[in-house]
């Protein structure tokens, strides 16, 4: 709570200024004040937490009417199957409503345990009826608020809010979810936790062509429902002009979520401002910049990535297990049966080619779906105070914002089907947001499959803030320093090694079983196929180290760059096998916080791995280093 | 590294210092300064026996039952390889393991057939602890793990000897009490 963008919250002693619920508060008054723990608080809009006595929030009520229902959608094939097993007794009915029964009594008591807090420095959260469990982070410790909605939480007005804080979100169960919250309270809790406590360094940094205060939202009548996100932009605008614009932004985001798909920005002057939502509206549009939006060609790259493969896998899974669980015996049914019998009397040469070519139509037919549902409508901005938002989503929306103090840098990844067709993704290595597959893990994406040069400028507009633009482009796209002849010695040996086994074992089981000549005789291929992946990998390998940032780039089935702040190095690992001392390389590994965790340079001769470390945090390494 | 210029003593916070000389098998880094207690020999060939007896009974159960006789040279190799494992790999890694910490950093080598170094700065630990499993304590020793905010892995301090991982433990617990920040 230091620091001139810091809110004038009471502190946990708790003196604030009265005031009744259901009323506007004082323009500076504190954020969390606007109405007392009082429960005649009108269903809908939440008492808004205040700092000091027994301010526990709940979510929203109207979460109430969908986690039955979502509860129930997740059990569908274990449901399915019990009431298909019972429905013959004539039981299935009582059994539904049971299920049913019990899902809603489940999540009246969710909703009941939960409870939320705010403090001036930290926020709570507890819940669990008999395991009662309350986890705490200090507020200065939130490093992304993540908003997400499916579709009946949209049509309700509904956002679950995920709160990354670096540490807490890693362990299962302890990760900081509210589920689910207004949207007008989840976006005022957003601009909370992300400007209250934003060092002004940042803040003030210019990043937008045109300033803009959000005074006049302030001064403005307001709906009831956004006297949190008022309150917010109206006691930091009494702090300081700087950061009202941004938490403007964070609540006009709101009102874009709806209409959605970006209005072009359009700068309103003070008079024609009609009302508060058009007023936060033009603050929000004035205050940020578009960085990247979807294109409808980008779709020719969602059969590229493996996406299409991991839902059919998901989706092969379900099936079973719901074929299972039902006993409905899909084998044995007619059309399926029939296809299998079909298909079954082909040549094997034919299954194969069959087998391959549904697979492959499926793989495409559900990437493309998957891509359209997941990032349809994408948008990739820079509010005014520098923290990056993205908004994706066809029927489930997420918008996710990354403050500019946790972003430790940005990675490309380019899976080798992708680069083929001139295709990158471009992912934000940040603290709090942990990177890989999975919900929890797709907030970090700055870009989904997009053309390369798409990617390149992402990249390099989101170095650009702390670089020269020329120097953040070079990162993102420049040539490397190449690791040299060992490394790519060591490329090729351990490619055609592990080739050369897979024929090994492939000749001595086939004369073994007496397989055809052909079947083993056809591995032979990988040998050149080993060489072509090593040749490619070695011109993947690289580093660099400029204008504080280390680049590491590796891999050629999936090449990624990573380009990390040296700032948010804490801590190094050299890592030396035997194979590998002989020929005096190391595989160096820088630790962090953010992203992936550890960005490894890969097989870099010993004197070279040295320099890079020490260069790039002397104060750690230099000590180790022979004097 | 923000704060760890508060510290007054720069220096040694427990243990030797390095003496300077060029580290064999990286020239260019020096070694750290404390090897680790010679007890820690015993232990890991205590290990390894037991590893390879467990191996050898498995597999001797499962030929017995199931394969023709042919097999049991697999048991023959797989206990001359636990042997030679048990015999070398202790001794190779007590000369490989050394550990070093200063007012700033933590710096460890360790492993045998390959090799690590790890360099973690005081100010970025973010938990200190001992830990002692039965084998451990039966050697009277101990290991010493600080973990930083990244999940790249914590390092550890293996095969220290109880009363220099009990003083390591709380001088550490007192520096990175004494940093401020969030440590990432």
């Amino acid at each position: 709570m230091t620091g001139p963008a810091g809110l004038p919250l009471s502190p946990d002693s708790g003196q604030e200024p009265p005031a009744a619920a259901g009323t506007e508060p004082a323009a500076a008054g504190p954020v969390l004040a606007a109405a007392g723990p009082t429960p005649a608080a009108p269903p809908g809009q939440q008492p808004v937490p205040q700092p000091g006595g027994d301010d526990w929030q709940r979510l929203s009520p109207r979460s109430l009417a969908v986690r039955p229902v979502t509860d129930l959608i997740r059990l569908l094939p274990f449901l399915l199957g019990v009431l298909y097993l019972h429905g013959r007794g004539g039981h299935g009915s009582y059994l539904g409503l049971g299920f049913a029964a019990f899902a809603i009594a489940a999540s009246v008591v969710r909703w009941l345990t939960t409870r939320y807090r705010i403090t001036a420095e930290r926020v709570y959260l507890r819940r669990g009826l008999l395991n009662q469990k309350v986890l705490s982070v200090a507020r200065d410790r939130v490093r992304t608020v993540d908003l997400s909605a499916h579709l009946l939480y949209r049509m309700l007005g509904l956002r679950r809010v995920a709160i990354g804080t670096g540490r807490n979100d890693r362990r299962e169960g302890e990760s900081f979810r509210l589920d689910a919250l207004t949207l007008a309270d989840a976006q005022a809790l957003r601009a909370l936790l992300l400007t209250a406590v934003a060092p002004p360094a940042v803040t003030a940094q210019p990043v937008t062509a045109q300033p803009v205060t959000a005074r006049p939202v302030a001064t403005q009548p307001v709906a009831a429902k956004q006297v949190g996100a008022q309150a917010v932009a109206a006691s930091a605008a009494a702090a300081s002009p700087a950061p009202a614009a941004t938490t403007g932004g964070g609540e006009g985001a709101a009102v874009q979520a709806r209409p959605l798909a970006g209005i072009p920005p359009v700068p309103l002057l003070p008079g024609q401002v009609s009302s508060p939502v058009a007023a936060s509206q033009a603050a929000a549009m004035a205050g940020e910049v578009e960085l990247a939006r979807l294109h409808l060609a980008w779709i020719r790259f969602a059969p590229l990535t493996l996406t299409g493969l991991v839902i059919l896998g998901v989706l092969f899974g379900f099936a079973v297990q719901f074929n299972d669980a039902a006993h409905v015996g899909a084998s044995a049914a007619g059309a399926v049966h029939r296809l299998s019998v079909t298909v079954g009397s082909r040549p094997a040469g034919l299954r194969i080619g069959i087998g391959a070519a549904a697979v492959l139509v499926a793989m495409v037919l559900l990437s493309t779906a998957g891509y359209v549902a997941l990032f349809w409508g994408f948008r990739l901005v820079r509010q005014q105070d520098g923290a990056l938002r993205t908004r994706r989503g066809l029927l489930s929306t997420r918008e996710t914002t990354i403050d500019s103090t946790r972003l430790r840098g940005v990675e490309l990844s380019e899976p080798l089907a992708l680069r083929c067709a001139g295709g990158a993704r471009c992912i934000a290595i940040t603290t709090g947001l942990r990177v890989g597959r999975g919900a929890e893990h797709g907030g970090s994406l700055l870009l989904p499959p997009a053309p390369r040069a798409t990617a390149l400028a992402v990249a390099a507009d989101v170095l650009g803030v702390a670089l020269q633009p020329r120097l953040a482009a070079a990162l993102a796209a420049d040539p490397l320093v190449p690791h040299g002849r060992l490394a790519m010695r060591r490329r090729y040996t351990r490619a055609l090694t592990a080739a050369a086994l897979v024929v090994a074992a492939l000749t001595a089981g086939g004369l073994d079983a007496g397989w055809p000549a052909w079947s083993w005789l056809s591995s032979l291929a990988l040998l050149p196929l080993a060489a072509l992946l090593a040749a490619d990998r070695y011109r993947g390998l690289g580093h660099r180290l400029a204008g504080g940032r280390l680049v590491t780039c590796t891999g050629s089935l999936v090449r990624r760059r990573s380009v990390l702040a040296t700032e948010g190095i804490i801590g190094w690992r050299i890592h030396q096998s035997w194979f590998q001392r002989r020929q005096g390389l190391v595989t160096l590994t820088a630790t962090t916080a953010a992203g992936r965790q550890r960005y490894e340079v890969r097989d870099i001769p010993h004197a070279l791995a040295l320099s890079v470390a020490s260069t790039a945090t002397p104060d750690l390494v230099r000590p180790f280093l022979r004097q | 590294m923000a704060g760890a210029e508060r510290l007054t003593a720069a220096g040694q916070v427990t243990g030797r210092m390095g003496d300077g000389s060029a580290d064999p098998l990286l020239p260019g880094l020096r070694v750290p300064g404390n090897r680790v207690s010679r007890r820690a020999i015993g232990y890991w060939t205590a290990r390894a026996v037991l590893n390879a007896l467990i191996l050898v009974a498995i597999e001797s159960a499962v030929i017995r039952s199931a394969a023709p006789a042919g097999w049991w040279v697999l048991v023959a190799i797989t206990a001359l390889a636990g042997a030679l494992h048990a015999l070398i790999m202790p001794r190779w890694r007590f000369s490989v393991h050394r550990w070093e910490v200063t007012s700033e950093a933590l710096y460890t080598r360790s492993g045998w057939f390959s090799v690590h170094w790890r360099i973690a700065p005081v100010s970025r630990i973010q938990t200190i602890d001992s830990h002692r499993s039965l084998g451990e304590r039966i050697f009277g020793l101990a290991n010493v793990t600080a973990t930083t905010a990244s999940a790249a892995g914590p390092v550890r301090i293996h095969g220290l000897d109880r009363g220099t991982a009990d003083v390591l433990l709380d001088q550490l617990a007192v520096v990175t009490g004494q940093l401020p920040g969030d440590a990432t």
